[in-house]
């Protein structure tokens, strides 16, 4: 197992966002966590990469403990966290902000890669050294990816890359996180653009207020019509919604 | 002649200001957090300048030390000194509350702490002002009638090329970017392993050198020193600030010198009683006028590096 999650717990104060996840992502796949807003799903994200501090439970990358690591050393073994809203540094350059992305190193290769990144995206490479807060949305979320591949991470995690796209931009970016998966990356994809979501994933968690609920290969997922009823907030609530207002 | 004089006085005064207010900039630049210790650091070198100038170590270990290595000693304090106020207030408040402490705890306990530390001189060495026995008047040129006092020239120089420097690393190294980064979106910069535990004590090492060579720079230019030193030109240099731009370290650097000379034009042609009204009537009407300063780019309250 590349990432190897069990029974994580994080609490804020007195809130329970992450409750006993067990999860995993083998090395090759992409795999998908589906829930609706406040499943914690992001909380989940922010404990793998460090940024919160997990109540309790084990985080393991390729047999290596990192339950305690900080943020740093865990970029230094691989994983790598593009963070909902894309988070780039608007006052800084796209360079310096694909610098960022390899602040742990001073190797050799850092110009190599970085070159790498612009011959993935060439229009990061057209603005290279304008300010980050031009870039349109798609480019933002764009260089928010460039940012974390820099790096040449094993594992990406994305949390609701989607989120703000144009629908060009978003089959844009799933056929990018294809690309990146075929090239070895392995991917853990939050999303609430469940079958997009579902279309490239191999497997998927089901998360509902902190725990998971349901856990399955993507494609039983996608068949599964009871799932995005009870716990995505898919058609049926909406519907039910409607009915109430009509009634009133 | 007198004026072009005073103007000369006004720039000298105004770097002193320029290098305290570059200091503020960049706590509250890449911190978000305005450092009331910054006035103290200052009256730290020079009082412990003079002091070692004057009786040399403590314990009569040692006669008086020649000034410029007293001064030296005097930098090294205040630098030390901040990195204890970071330790002590920033980081302890910081990791054990997180950010629930928003900016009035560290604020408060920066406040604390130049309250301890002005008064343990005070209780030390006397509320009076001291002669700093630096260099005398015979490095005074005469120049077509204006007087130009060769250490304030070094100083000068030494201002720029620490501000040059200073802008520098900012801008093209790596601890520079991880500042920045940290100043824009500690949340994202953490997560790229941009670790704030090593990078927040440069921000306060910095502040300690630049408050300890504009401390050291008075002592030496004004042949006075005083535990009460730092009130007037740490004021004086948050509204420098304020009319240059919060978050602009240039904008430090103009609205340092803009108040020295106000200050000198002030006193020739109104008298040393208005020197506090121009100051703070400029500073007010830049805010109704200008808010963001000259040149903040950013919003008010709001100054990134």
């Amino acid at each position: 197992m590349l990432l190897d999650v069990k029974g994580l717990d994080v609490r804020y104060g007195r809130t329970h966002a992450v409750k006993g996840v067990d999860l995993n992502v083998a090395e090759g796949e992409i795999v998908t966590v589906l829930g609706a807003n406040g499943a914690g799903k992001t909380s989940l994200l922010r404990a793998l990469q460090g940024a919160v501090r997990p109540a309790s439970g084990t985080i393991s990358l390729d047999g290596k403990e990192l339950s305690a690591a900080s943020p740093a050393a865990r970029v230094a073994s691989g994983m790598m966290l593009v963070p909902e809203g894309r988070q780039i540094f608007v006052s800084m350059t796209v360079h310096e902000n694909l610098q960022m992305g390899v602040y742990l190193r001073s190797d050799g290769d850092v110009a190599r890669d970085l070159e790498a990144v612009y011959d993935r995206f060439p229009n990061l490479a057209e603005r290279r050294d304008m300010k980050a807060s031009v870039l349109s949305g798609g480019e933002q979320q764009m260089l928010a990816i460039g940012r974390a591949l820099v790096g040449r991470p094993r594992l990406i995690m994305l949390d609701e890359p989607s989120l703000g796209l144009s629908p060009l931009f978003v089959s844009r970016l799933f056929d990018l996180i294809v690309e990146l998966n075929k090239s070895g990356i392995s991917i853990l994809l939050v999303e609430q653009n469940t079958t997009m979501a579902l279309d490239v994933a191999t497997r998927g968690y089901v998360l509902e207020l902190g725990r998971v609920v349901i856990e399955d290969s993507a494609a039983a997922l996608s068949t599964n019509t009871a799932l995005t009823e009870a716990y995505l907030g898919g058609g049926n609530e909406t519907s039910a919604l409607t009915t109430t207002g009509a009634q009133a | 002649m007198l004026l072009l004089q005073q103007l000369l006085n006004g720039v000298m005064l105004g770097s002193v200001y320029v290098t305290v207010a570059v200091a503020f900039t960049l706590t509250i630049g890449v911190l978000n957090f305005l450092n009331f210790t910054i006035p103290t650091l200052f009256m730290l070198a020079g009082m412990i300048g003079w002091a070692l100038a004057y009786w040399g170590l403590p314990f009569e270990m040692s006669g008086p030390l020649p000034w410029p290595m007293a001064l030296a000693v005097g930098i090294v304090v205040s630098i030390v000194a901040s990195l204890i106020v970071e330790r002590f207030t920033f980081r302890y408040l910081k990791t054990r509350y997180g950010d629930s402490t928003e900016h009035a705890i560290p604020l408060v306990s920066s406040l604390g702490f130049l309250l301890v530390l002005e008064n343990l001189v005070r209780i030390g060495y006397g509320t009076d002002a001291q002669r700093f026995p630096g260099p005398g008047a015979d490095l005074t040129m005469n120049i077509g009638g204006i007087f130009v006092r060769i250490p304030q020239v070094v100083s000068l120089f030494l201002v720029i090329l620490i501000v040059i420097g200073l802008t520098w690393l900012l801008k093209h190294s790596r601890i520079g970017r991880g500042l920045r980064a940290i100043a824009e979106n500690p949340d994202a910069a953490n997560i790229l392993g941009v670790d704030t535990k090593r990078v927040v004590p440069i921000v306060f090492m910095l502040t300690g050198l630049l408050c300890g060579l504009a401390g050291a720079l008075f002592a030496v230019n004004y042949g006075e020193v005083s535990p009460q030193m730092g009130e007037d030109i740490g004021t004086k240099a948050i509204a420098g600030m304020v009319v240059g731009g919060l978050g602009s370290i240039w904008g430090a650097v103009l609205g340092g010198l803009i108040v020295g000379l106000i200050e000198m034009l002030t006193i020739h042609f109104f008298g040393a009683d208005t020197v506090q009204v121009a100051v703070w009537g400029l500073l007010l009407l830049t805010l109704f006028v200008r808010p963001q300063g000259l040149f903040g780019h950013n919003s008010i309250g709001k100054g990134k590096l």
